[in-house]
């Protein structure tokens, strides 16, 4: 059956469509050409002025896995239906449970109902990848795909201690990436987290982790060189050092330069942008972090905006995050050190508007959005939960599009907070062309997914269609129709049909003499054979429900 | 199926640490006897289960699967507030049953909920600092037993994870093992290969919580006016507290299910807030032990597809209770006066017959499956070994879904 989407305003960067009115066919799940008149269409969409987009994709948020799962289990009192209040109140959608750590099948209905298609969950601990793979097999709407976290296992660092052969490391990297399903590779402060089991506190770029006397640095240039030689479209995902910490945006500066110019993501990249000038000795970075992005090309970069209210955060991250313990509200927090593999820290956090730090880390983030001029490196994210919340994009949306909206935000935060932010003196305003880059085309390009975050001809039909508003919160919150490989899932903001996605993963070849030295590893060091540390195509798709998609290809 | 005369490499999941270097032969044909070479007691129980060829019954009278199921729908279109309890299962078993709770309005609850919710209590009330198996294999240098033995509960734990052969960044040989508290353990482990003697602090279970406070104080810095603690010299004690501060890596280990007093969630927190205490300054974990029936499975499962933990009753109102028991036949049956359907292992054995009872597979043994294992972060596939014509617990529930319909 042909399904026929018509007169709607298309917005569709990758094919350079800036609101131009057009017809859409849509038939077994992707988009087709016009067909003959001779051929019958099923079902008629008439859109006339309304905004059509591709389905949204989030190129980062923990929706699955360890970390996302114990603040579940800690913090049963988010699990209460809450209405925030103002500055961050926000349109909520049918079913709108404001909780931070939704349930997977929560998580899947209020990412459709915004008219997201897909979401990556960016921290994938190797070891925990199949907890990761059965908590997304179990979200239903939408497509799925991890990044896998390398960096700090024992394994690759005694490789590169022992100044291993690139090509070695390559055929890791590449195991790694088969035997965990994944789609790409991600650093959390690089050397880091091994660091703090031999009890470092911190560790800068170029500073030797006491062990095995290899820098962060080190470690960024094996990585990122690995991903880029393999061919994997999504370059090396990197949560740079000394996370959250006042002066950081040095680390974060000199992280750029680290790579020597092969491709690498650098997220949450708020978190990462803090000078100490003032007063209370934290202030904003991000003037001298946009300036280096705009001028790095090859580094691209997601938000990790905070919104205030209640939320947790969770991170791989837990030397930081055992320095961030004592932040905590409510008064409680997990740290772990797994499996000489990584770590996890798990923090609840109560973001609030009248607290300095708070007020400007909300400033810096609106900061960095609007002094990036290349909206195809810049995505948005709330590093869903830790800024917020993934619920809150629409609110963040009309702050981006609306500068009056946002000046008037701003104008209610701790004053001291205003006094060292240049916010209201930058005057952009995001067009839905440039969110429809941010938010699909460019989160596709990045991750390497051909066939999502566009309407071509060839594309999954996965269309989100919205009523054009001024207040754009309202516009995001609830689109009027949302189809998931051309089937029609949500109509006025409700979910009409349930669907499930399918997983992306990107699986390049390897040398198979790295599983004999891996084996060899695994029986002499860990607690599992290495057989069981691989998940099979399988385990995901056994379920009845789900798929797995490989988007590698040889070139 | 492999080849039946082969050898088959297993993960055992006779308790929380998921063995997965178990092989085991089976005999033909492949419905025949299952042998595991570990040295485990239970993972060689777990393994040589008789093959029973139990048939479901109605009220101690064998009938048809198909006869039995359609009992359970009519038992269940008359239930209004049904359960689905025991919950002795894998991934795919609570899958199904939280699919099931969902259509049928049932309530879902978990034998162990009342060991769970000791650690649970902590967890929600303060976190912790935690380690998993192989950070203790490679890292630690002391390691304190709270309580317990360990091997009561997991049997291979100093095998498999303190005497190991090699670590990457200590000499196992030297690791130094201290029992702290509990009464008639088997300490018998603790003693290293080259024959290095644990150290041994026994007192009642019951004084635990004055005696983990105890520690804590001691590792806090605090100078106790007393000669003893719990029956503990004061002097033992605190040589305890110096040496896990000089530790690079202390592990303090607990096992919930021997914590059986009043508010044991309050011992617990000591044990776990001295951790805290210690990584102020060095590197310590906690390590909760034991687990086992599916327990540390199902509450992670029924966390990520309800928001939240398990719940703590073990068997709360009902008007007819699902029982489901996939590895334990010796586990005693809840005693309810309601209409009680069992899913189970074929081995059950009951006083009064239940109105339903349905064998299903034990996953490991009869079917493929997945297991957390009780540390958390590790989850492991397990193997079918050998041929058994009895329906896995999903394949029940859905064909019950289905009469339901």
């Amino acid at each position: 059956m042909i399904t026929l989407l018509k007169n709607g305003k298309v917005f569709d960067p990758a094919h350079g469509k800036d609101g131009v009115v057009q017809d859409i066919y849509i038939r077994d799940g992707r988009i087709i050409s016009k067909p003959a008149d001779t051929e019958k269409i099923g079902q008629t969409f008439d859109l006339k002025g309304k905004v059509v987009m591709a389905g949204a994709i989030d190129m980062h948020s923990h929706i699955g896995g360890g970390k996302v799962n114990i603040a579940r289990m800690m913090l049963p009192e988010y699990q209460e239906t809450k209405r925030y209040t103002e500055p961050e109140a926000h349109i909520c959608t049918s079913n709108c449970s404001h909780n931070a750590t939704p349930s997977t099948t929560d998580t899947g209905m209020r990412y459709i109902e915004m008219g997201y298609t897909a979401a990556f969950e960016p921290a994938v601990l190797a070891i925990n990848a199949r907890q990761a793979h059965f908590e997304m097999g179990d979200t239903p709407m939408i497509d799925k795909g991890g990044y896998a976290v390398l960096g700090n296992d024992d394994y690759f660092l005694r490789l590169l201690a022992n100044k291993a052969e690139q090509k070695v490391i390559n055929d890791y990297v590449a195991w790694t990436l088969n035997a965990t399903q994944t789609i790409g590779i991600k650093v959390v402060n690089p050397g880091g987290i091994s660091a703090f089991k031999f009890n470092q506190r911190r560790l800068n770029l170029d500073e030797n982790n006491v062990h095995y006397q290899v820098t962060p640095r080190q470690i960024l240039q094996s990585l990122s060189r690995a991903v880029h030689e393999l061919g994997i479209a999504k370059p090396l995902h990197v949560h740079c050092n000394n996370l959250g910490a006042a002066g950081n945006f040095q680390t974060t500066l000199d992280t750029m330069g680290a790579s020597d110019g092969i491709p690498m993501h650098l997220t949450h990249i708020q978190f990462h942008s803090y000078g100490t000038e003032g007063d209370k000795k934290f202030s904003s970075a991000a003037a001298q972090i946009a300036e280096a992005l705009n001028k790095n090309k090859h580094i691209t970069a997601d938000v990790g905006q905070i919104l205030f209210g209640q939320t947790v955060t969770t991170s791989g991250d837990n030397m930081m995050q055992h320095l961030n313990a004592k932040h905590a509200n409510p008064k409680k927090s997990v740290i772990m050190d797994i499996e000489c593999d990584a770590g996890c820290g798990v923090v609840p956090f109560k973001y609030r508007d009248q607290n300095y730090v708070n007020a400007l880390q909300w400033a810096i983030g609106l900061e960095i959005f609007l002094s990036v001029e290349d909206p195809w490196r810049i995505f948005l994210t709330t590093d869903h939960p830790n800024g917020a919340p993934f619920t809150s994009y629409p609110h963040l949306i009309r702050l981006l599009m609306d500068k009056n909206f946002r000046n008037d935000a701003f104008a209610k935060l701790n004053l001291d907070a205003q006094a060292m932010s240049n916010l209201s003196s930058l005057n952009r305003e995001y067009s839905l062309y440039e969110i429809a880059i941010m938010t699909r085309a460019g989160a596709a390009k990045l991750i390497g997914l051909n066939n999502c975050g566009h309407l071509g001809v060839g594309a999954t039909a996965d269309i989100t269609v919205y009523t054009d508003q001024v207040d754009r919160e309202a516009m995001f919150a609830k689109p009027d129709y949302v189809f998931k490989d051309g089937e029609l899932v949500v109509k006025e903001g409700k979910v009409v049909k349930v669907a499930w996605g399918k997983t992306h993963t990107a699986k390049p070849d390897f040398d198979a003499h790295v599983e004999k030295d891996l084996q060899d590893y695994f029986d002499k060091y860990h607690t599992i054979k290495v057989d069981n540390f691989k998940i099979s195509d399988n385990e995901i798709a056994d379920d009845g429900r789900n798929s797995v998609i490989n988007h590698f290809y040889k070139k | 199926m492999s080849n039946p005369s082969a050898l088959i490499n297993a993960t055992c999941p006779a308790c929380g640490l998921l063995c997965d270097d178990v092989v085991v032969s089976v005999t033909p044909p492949l419905n025949g006897q299952v042998a595991s070479t570990s040295t485990c007691s239970k993972s060689i129980a777990f393994f040589s289960q008789a093959s029973l060829d139990t048939s479901p019954r109605i009220l101690g009278k064998s009938v048809t699967l198909a006869e039995a199921m359609a009992e359970v729908a009519t038992i269940l279109k008359n239930s209004k507030q049904p359960l689905l309890a025991g919950f002795s299962t894998d991934i795919a078993g609570f899958r199904a049953a939280h699919r099931f709770a969902e259509k049928t309005n049932a309530g879902l609850a978990h034998m162990n909920a009342t060991t769970t919710w000791r650690n649970l209590k902590v967890l929600q009330s303060t976190g912790w600092q935690t380690t998993t198996l192989t950070e203790v294999k490679n890292r630690a240098d002391v390691i304190v037993c709270i309580g317990t033995d360990v091997v009561q509960h997991n049997p291979r734990f100093f095998e498999r994870v303190v005497w190991t052969k090699e670590a990457m960044f200590v000499d196992p040989q030297a690791r130094d093992i201290i029992y702290l508290g509990g009464q008639g353990l088997d300490t018998s482990y603790g003693v290293s290969p080259s024959g290095k003697q644990p150290s041994i602090l026994p007192c009642a279970p019951a004084q635990l919580p004055e005696l983990t406070a105890a520690l804590h104080a001691l590792v806090n810095g605090k100078v106790l006016k007393s000669n003893q603690v719990a029956g503990v010299p004061m002097a033992d004690l605190a040589s305890v507290a110096e040496r896990l501060k000089q530790a690079k890596y202390a592990v303090l280990v607990w096992i919930a299910k021997d914590m059986d007093f009043a508010h044991a969630e309050l011992a617990i927190q000591q044990i776990t807030q001295t951790v805290v205490t210690l990584n102020e300054t060095t590197r310590a974990g906690g390590l909760a032990l034991g687990g086992s029936d599916g327990d540390t499975t199902v509450n992670y499962a029924h966390t990520w597809l309800n928001g939240l933990a398990i719940q703590q009753e073990t068997l709360p109102v009902h008007d007819a209770l699902i029982w489901v028991n996939s590895f334990s036949p010796d586990k005693p049956l809840p005693k309810t006066a309601k209409p009680l359907i069992v899913l189970g292992h074929p081995a059950i054995k009951f006083e009064v017959e239940p109105e339903v009872f349905i064998p299903i597979a034990t996953p490991g043994l009869d079917c493929d499956g997945t297991l957390f294992r009780v540390d958390s972060s590790v989850v492991l596939p397990l193997k079918q070994v050998r041929e058994r014509n009895v329906p896995t617990l999903a394949q029940v529930l859905v064909q019950v879904e289905d009469l339901l319909a």
